[in-house]
């Protein structure tokens, strides 16, 4: 009888997992498999060649020019890392504080800030391109119109300052995300432990380094690994600002629009080449996998239960 | 040396008037428990002598200065929360170390400071350990601990003792009150609990509906109600109300008989409301005899004391207190008779005390 009852659930138990579990295995974990395998080999146009152990690791990490390029595109990966970890959030932090002490307008504001969100990158890629035009774009309109003229650039068309143009697109339509995590974190902050610090200091900043801070770690950690996640697979946006070649001159290429070049080609003409698209996606697979890894990690052991 | 002094305190929450204008002096040393249904407002009046939500009108003095504006941590008070809200990220050491600093005293200090207060509280063995790993009663030791090491003017217990469980309630109320003896500290503690007022205050103050109903010694609130809403809040099994007629030296209610109460007030109103407590009355079996007619209700044997519950002919209840030895059936006639000169008096009307 009771046998039964538990073959009964495990039944229900097993249909309900089977289906996610195909799909993930078919269009998750066999692709990342087969990059692992494709990374081996030699390849002509889609016609696999030779088994060549590492050579396409050690193309694209030792051969000129593709060393230099796969060094610049991932130091361009951690500027935007770290620009957008200050730019979405740090801001995202300090917004949901604000939100969090219900300021003036906390309930316009708190959906405000989170509405950018929901729009697809597609939207937010071309909305932003069509901003920074240098001619017709809103942003130099309305410097000229604040009389900052002489601030007007060419912003998505200049090294300098191509790269900073979208990453403040991207703070400007993902700040909302770290946003309400940390609001979510601290609304779940006892009220007498903030009555508690109350009594013992008005100083805001003690407040927030003391008490608010290492208490909303639990959020942190989501939002620090995902930025982290994302940073390192940023693509969709630099794709539709800039392009594929990550211009001007490779000033705004990143390791997402470098693969994609090497594994699918280009409009300048360059071949594709699998092999070494492959052992590009599978290095920054590990690359991801075991910092973000090791990150969530060290950062759990700083959360407590409240 | 501090001394307070409420005046006039209102509060308004948005629409909703939660306090009326409060009038309080009290003394240096005092320990003062606020005490009352919830929702009288005694949890808002201690917030707002904290500091913690803003006064509405009317002014709190602490030793000749006004204290209205004055930020809640420069106000030389410490407070003890319900909940005690021991910050979790910080082990007990920390806890109570972190207040201290932030007031400026050199490390010597706070490492005397808390070494006083650990051997006090017996926190010695706890200091490294985190809030979360304690006991509700430890957790308790820590916030009062905590409180202390700031050597508080004023120190303020939010119904400290109602997330402990009934043998435990009574051990801390013990220690509190020893406490209090040996630092000798202003102290305003709030609960709603008669029996915790009525053993640590020098003074009560007996809130209801945002008003104060009696601020006086718990010997005054028991002996000298100065209401029946006074009167039946003080005291347990609580104090029974009877609204009679005089009639001459003898009180009666019509169809239940008279009694003889003694001392009748100076005022020579008919209708009077008579409180009494079950101590004040006497039952003798029987369906004639002197006193009001009644029946027994149920009889509650207490091992040391029994107290028996009898409805008067008219409908209305009493509790009397026995001794444990005597039994009545249920629903046995009676007759009540009442002890000379225990019986309150309040007006029908204002439900104020009658003085004698």
């Amino acid at each position: 009888m009771f046998t039964k009852q538990l073959t009964g659930r495990r039944l229900w138990i097993a249909a309900l997992i089977m289906p996610p579990l195909v799909f993930v295995c078919l269009f998750i974990v066999y692709p990342i498999i087969s990059a692992f395998a494709y990374a081996f080999f030699e390849w002509s146009g889609l016609a696999r060649g030779d088994f060549v152990w590492f050579e396409n690791f050690h193309k694209v990490l030792f051969v000129e020019p593709f060393a230099s390029r796969t060094v610049n595109a991932f130091s361009h990966n951690v500027f935007v890392f770290f620009a957008l970890m200050v730019f979405q959030n740090g801001l995202g932090f300090v917004l949901a504080y604000f939100l969090w002490r219900e300021l003036p307008g906390f309930r316009f504001h708190r959906i405000a800030v989170f509405l950018p969100v929901v729009l697809s990158t597609i939207v937010v890629g071309f909305l932003w391109r069509l901003f920074f035009h240098p001619l017709f774009g809103p942003v130099n309109a309305g410097l000229k119109a604040l009389g900052l003229g002489f601030l007007t650039q060419p912003w998505l068309g200049q090294d300098t300052t191509a790269l900073w143009s979208i990453v403040f697109a991207n703070a400007w339509h993902m700040v909302g995300f770290p946003t309400l995590v940390f609001l979510a974190g601290m609304q779940r902050i006892p009220g007498e432990v903030l009555d508690a610090v109350r009594m013992e200091t008005q100083s805001e900043w003690v407040k927030i380094t003391k008490i608010v801070w290492p208490l909303v770690a639990p959020s942190a950690t989501v939002v620090f690994t995902l930025l982290f996640v994302g940073a390192f697979n940023w693509f969709e946006l630099p794709y539709i600002m800039v392009g594929l070649e990550g211009s001007p001159h490779g000033s705004t290429d990143v390791l997402g629009l470098y693969f994609y070049r090497t594994a699918f080609g280009n409009q300048s003409g360059a071949p594709p080449d699998f092999g070494a698209g492959s052992a590009l996606a599978v290095l920054i697979f590990l690359f991801i996998a075991i910092v973000a890894g090791t990150l969530t990690i060290r950062m759990r052991r700083r959360e407590i239960e409240l | 040396m501090v001394d307070l002094s409420l005046r006039g305190i209102k509060k308004r929450f948005r629409t909703v008037d939660v306090l009326h204008g409060i009038d309080l002096e009290i003394k240096d040393k005092e320990l003062v428990v606020f005490v009352g249904p919830s929702g009288c407002g005694k949890s808002t009046l201690l917030r707002l002598v904290a500091g913690l939500d803003p006064i509405t009108d009317g002014e709190f003095w602490m030793a000749g200065t006004k204290m209205n504006d004055v930020a809640p941590s420069r106000r030389g008070i410490a407070m003890v929360f319900q909940s005690y809200a021991l910050y979790p990220h910080m082990d007990v050491y920390e806890n109570m170390t972190f207040g201290a600093r932030l007031m400026g005293l050199d490390n010597a200090e706070v490492e005397r400071r808390i070494a006083e207060a650990a051997r006090m509280l017996r926190l010695d063995a706890l200091l490294k350990r985190r809030p979360k790993e304690l006991s509700g009663g430890q957790r308790q030791r820590v916030a009062i601990g905590r409180a202390l090491v700031r050597k508080p003017e004023l120190l303020l217990l939010d119904e400290p003792l109602s997330n402990l469980d009934a043998a435990l309630r009574s051990e801390v109320r013990l220690e509190i009150a020893k406490l209090h003896r040996d630092i000798g500290g202003t102290t305003i503690y709030v609960t709603h609990d008669q029996v915790e007022a009525m053993t640590l205050a020098d003074r009560i103050v007996v809130m209801n509906q945002g008003r104060v109903e009696q601020f006086g010694s718990p010997r005054e609130l028991y002996e000298t109600p100065a209401n029946t809403f006074v009167a039946t809040f003080i005291g347990s099994p609580q104090m029974s109300l009877l609204e009679m007629e005089r009639d001459g030296d003898r009180i009666g209610i019509a169809g239940t008989g008279s009694v003889v109460p003694g001392r009748l007030p100076a005022a020579d109103e008919r209708q009077v409301i008579v409180g009494v407590r079950p101590d004040a009355v006497v039952i003798t079996p029987g369906e004639d005899g002197e006193g009001l007619s009644a029946r027994v209700v149920y009889t509650e044997y207490l091992g040391d004391n029994a107290f028996t519950y009898v409805r008067l002919a008219n409908g209305q209840l009493i509790s009397v207190r026995c001794t444990p030895d005597t039994e009545f059936a249920i629903d046995a006639p009676v007759r009540v008779g009442l002890l000379p000169n225990k019986a309150h008096f309040f007006s029908s009307a204002t439900k104020q005390r009658l003085p004698a």
